[in-house]
């Protein structure tokens, strides 16, 4: 019963090594000096792209996991709202208020500001 | 009114004799200055004197061992000239400091004005003088590993003088490890609070920076905290193939200092000769010349304009400019025979005379491109994202633009309404009638604003050449004009003979020296000419717009980001032969 | 927009076409190739130019991709910004002492098939600036294909170039495969375009005199 899954599966295998195996042997090269070095405008570059990144990023990836989950939450609720009933609004208007309240602190502490200085207004 | 004191009653007020004045062609005030009283005047001329000399528009050196007119100027190897600007008085002011060889050493004026630093830098590369107290006195056009000092005079000029050119591969790794950037030269520190600094740079070859010039950014996640400008990618000796070329043959090489401005910079290096040569040029000559500069400012201005627009995201508008653009080049090519490099206009007037038909052209185009102009603002100036990326990006006051030696659309933009075809007019520009345009507050939405309504401007001007064009020569009679007029060529030998030696060895220009400049399409061009009463200038100093501009970079991007270091240096409207020459 | 509609006359038209063979039907649908021949036929009509410009020709190159000269005619309006990507380096401009270093760095970086114009009299030989800051010449130091000469070439000019590094393109022979196969390019030599338009050059005896548009 499965042996139709089987054949696709083989068959993708088989494409995908092909299209790799193929690829990698067709063309020429060449190796010279700088051909495997990253590209940087024709310069070399200073310093790795590994490095201590600024703490902004993480905070941006912090917050998107959290208001990510609170919109898990919200469709996990939106599923069974009939059934909840009243009780089971307030319960989540008081979870998203929560967080707002939690966002609103975030936005005026500034840890939102993606430069340190804002634009001179117009 | 107060009553104004000259530049020779302060300066005599401070120095007493030990300034030595000098009589110039241009009749700008000069003074010979001893080296170590020039950083007290300077600071004065600056800072204390009524309506002071704030900009300093350019710093240049002379290598005179080689010179035989002197006549009464103060022994020297070699000169550090200072040009000054003076808005209020609306004049230039020039000290010359004179150097011996063994002690070529004088302090550095970048604690006075900021703006020094590359001019100082470039001093050292070219001729070797020491300025003390520089904080980062290195080379600035040649490579590091250059050996000698160009302008000096004992320098070949020729590439065939110095042997074959070879690139081998140790030759390779090393002068890309000499471009590598080295944080800890410039100050700059590689980490802070616990996260690094990325150094990236926006390299040599970057779309982006349009032309061949690098930055070196210091990156705090996408913000930049500070930026390294480096140039000399572009840099072809213009100023060294002025001392091989005769006046007339080296007309073609100006074209190529701003390539956008073509016509412009003919006009600007020859204000200057004929100011040495004391030529007058027939009012048809120089009708025509404002003619052809305007339609070269609006030609340099619609590269900008869509270019501009490409490197915010939108990609059509350049199709659009360049089709105007080729409009414009039509006509150029039907009256000079060339597109970008035309090198049209001769010592004394033009090359030749305008084409029949030329006013229908003229006349045509005028009529064209006032409602793409307006399309133009439609799609560009009032579109939401454009005014968003631009407004209150990228900007200076006018003081710090006045600092930093930024003149023309740059400076208009801050509010500051100064044009010198207004103010200083050549060519007859005081006999047409055209508006300023300013704007209020410097950022990079004004100067796109000042550019487009220079454009409608230069085409009222172009209107007026047209209606009110004069009859008569295209090229004077002055015996030092060249080539001259071939009618009585044929008939006189004097005029033959005269004929035959100024085409081919040259027009031989008087003694002497001037600054000539004119408003070209990125800001003020001069010219300084140094004739020792030869076929040849001795000394040819090109001080350009965008050499000013780019050294404005680390004071606009700092707390940018990337995106809006490109909308920067797009509104700056610099061109890489313009900064190099 | 003013239109209107109109039917053709087709009055004394057969509606029917006359019945296609079968032959006819099959060499208008498949094209029957080797595989050179179209690997050649693909590189040739989408050359991809690199961001590169170095001086005034370039503005003349970028004048060749807009509307009037339109070099996507040609497949080559994908200009790409990073040498990896880019089949075509168009040395465009002068080549300073100081840009030589960066533009061999970024030739190496190019990957292969990769062509180099070079446009212009600087990058030919130097041009009129025999000067000390300047190599005589892109060829000193990077294997030219076609040398494009103007100070600066026409728009024109340059897509002639273009044109006959296609012919080029199409008729070179490259290696398929690095593992297999011979592994050297097979191309025409090329004849100089001077001694070709020779003949046609000195006819032209007779030129328009530019008193007048």
């Amino acid at each position: 019963m499965t042996w139709p899954l089987v054949v696709y599966f083989v068959f993708v295998v088989v494409l995908v090594a092909a299209v790799i195996g193929v690829s990698y042997v067709l063309g020429q090269r060449h190796s010279e000096p700088a051909t495997g070095e990253p590209y940087e405008g024709g310069i070399v570059s200073e310093g790795s792209a590994r490095v201590r990144f600024s703490v902004r990023y993480a905070l941006v990836a912090m917050f998107f996991v959290v208001f990510d989950l609170e919109a898990v939450f919200l469709f996990a609720w939106a599923g069974a709202a009939r059934e909840l009933g009243w009780p089971g609004y307030w319960a989540i208007v008081v979870f998203v208020a929560t967080l707002v309240a939690a966002l609103i602190y975030i936005w005026r502490a500034g840890a939102l500001d993606w430069t340190s200085k804002p634009r001179r207004p117009r | 009114m107060i009553a104004v004191s000259t530049s020779a009653q302060e300066i005599a007020g401070r120095l007493g004799p030990a300034a030595i004045p000098q009589a110039t062609h241009d009749r700008i005030p000069t003074f010979w200055v001893p080296k170590d009283r020039v950083v007290a005047l300077l600071r004065s001329l600056k800072e204390e004197v009524e309506q002071p000399y704030k900009m300093l528009y350019d710093l240049s050196a002379i290598d005179e061992r080689m010179r035989a007119h002197r006549d009464g100027q103060p022994a020297s190897d070699f000169t550090v000239v200072y040009h000054l600007l003076s808005f209020g008085r609306n004049e230039y002011l020039r000290i010359k400091v004179a150097l011996t060889e063994g002690r070529l050493s004088l302090p550095s004026i970048t604690s006075i004005w900021p703006a020094a630093n590359w001019y100082e830098r470039e001093v050292w590369d070219m001729f070797g003088i020491v300025f003390d107290g520089h904080p980062h006195l290195r080379r600035i056009l040649m490579p590091a590993s250059w050996v000698g000092h160009p302008l000096r005079k004992e320098h070949p000029a020729r590439a065939t003088e110095m042997g074959p050119y070879q690139l081998s591969e140790d030759k390779e790794a090393a002068e890309q490890e000499a471009l590598r950037f080295r944080p800890e030269e410039f100050g700059m520190r590689r980490e802070h609070d616990g996260s690094d600094f990325m150094f990236l740079n926006v390299g040599p070859q970057h779309p982006g920076t349009h032309g061949v010039l690098r930055i070196a950014l210091q990156l705090d996640g996408e913000e930049i905290v500070d930026a390294v400008a480096q140039i000399g990618f572009h840099h072809r000796g213009a100023e060294k193939m002025g001392e091989r070329q005769s006046w007339h043959s080296y007309i073609p090489y100006t074209d190529r200092i701003d390539y956008l401005g073509g016509v412009l910079n003919n006009l600007a290096y020859l204000t200057t000769v004929e100011m040495l040569a004391g030529i007058e040029v027939p009012p048809r000559a120089q009708v025509v010349r404002v003619m052809l500069s305007e339609l070269f400012r609006i030609i340099s201005h619609l590269v900008w304009y869509g270019t501009f627009a490409q490197d915010l995201g939108q990609m059509s508008p350049v199709f659009f400019t360049f089709n105007d653009r080729e409009r414009a080049f039509g006509i150029i090519e039907a009256i000079t025979g060339a597109r970008m490099h035309p090198a049209w206009f001769r010592i004394g007037g033009l090359a030749a005379d305008l084409p029949r038909g030329w006013d229908k052209m003229i006349r045509d185009f005028i009529k064209y491109l006032p409602p793409r102009l307006i399309e133009y603002d439609r799609t560009i100036m009032r579109n939401r994202i454009f005014k968003a990326r631009t407004q209150g990006v990228g900007a200076f006051t006018t003081d710090e633009a006045i600092e930093w030696g930024v003149t023309g659309p740059n400076l208009r933009a801050c509010g500051f309404e100064w044009d010198f075809r207004k103010k200083q007019p050549y060519s007859g520009y005081d006999q047409f009638e055209f508006d300023i345009p300013t704007a209020k507050n410097g950022d990079c939405y004004d100067r796109a604003i000042v550019r487009v309504e220079e454009m409608r401007q230069s085409l009222r001007i172009i209107g007026q050449c047209v209606k009110h064009m004069p009859e008569g020569p295209y090229q004077s009679d002055h015996h030092l004009a060249t080539p001259p007029v071939k009618d009585r060529t044929m008939h006189d030998i004097e005029t033959l003979i005269t004929h035959f030696l100024n085409v081919s060895w040259g027009p031989v220009m008087p003694v002497g020296e001037a600054l000539g400049a004119i408003e070209a399409a990125k800001g003020n061009n001069g010219y300084y000419l140094v004739s020792d009463g030869s076929t040849v200038s001795y000394r040819t100093r090109i001080r350009t717009p965008s050499f000013a501009h780019i050294q404005t970079l680390p004071l606009l991007c700092r707390g940018q980001m990337i995106p809006d270091l490109v909308v920067t240096l797009g509104s700056l409207d610099f061109v890489l032969a313009d900064v190099d020459r | 927009m003013q239109w209107s509609l109109t039917k053709p006359d087709v009055t004394g038209l057969t509606a029917t076409p006359d019945p296609e063979s079968f032959e006819q039907t099959v060499r208008r649908s498949v094209i029957l190739s080797r595989l050179e021949d179209l690997v050649q036929w693909g590189r040739k009509n989408s050359m991809w130019p690199f961001n590169f410009g170095l001086s005034c020709c370039y503005v003349e190159m970028a004048t060749s991709i807009t509307s009037k000269f339109d070099v996507s005619r040609f497949g080559a309006e994908v200009i790409r910004g990073t040498p990896r990507e880019a089949d075509l380096m168009v040395i465009a401009g002068t080549v300073f002492l100081k840009m030589a270093p960066i533009v061999q760095r970024l030739y190496e970086q190019m990957m292969e098939p990769r062509w180099v114009i070079s446009m212009g009299s600087c990058a030919n030989s130097g041009g009129m600036y025999d000067i000390y800051s300047v190599v005589q010449g892109v060829d000193k130091f990077l294997p030219v294909d076609v040398y494009v000469p103007g100070c600066p070439p026409r728009p024109e000019a340059f897509l002639e170039g273009l044109l006959l590094l296609r012919n080029v393109v199409g008729t070179e022979r490259r290696p398929l495969s690095w593992v297999v196969g011979p592994q050297e390019t097979v191309r025409v030599p090329l004849p100089s375009m001077r001694d070709l338009l020779r003949p046609s050059r000195q006819k032209m005896t007779v030129l328009r005199e530019p008193d007048s548009v």
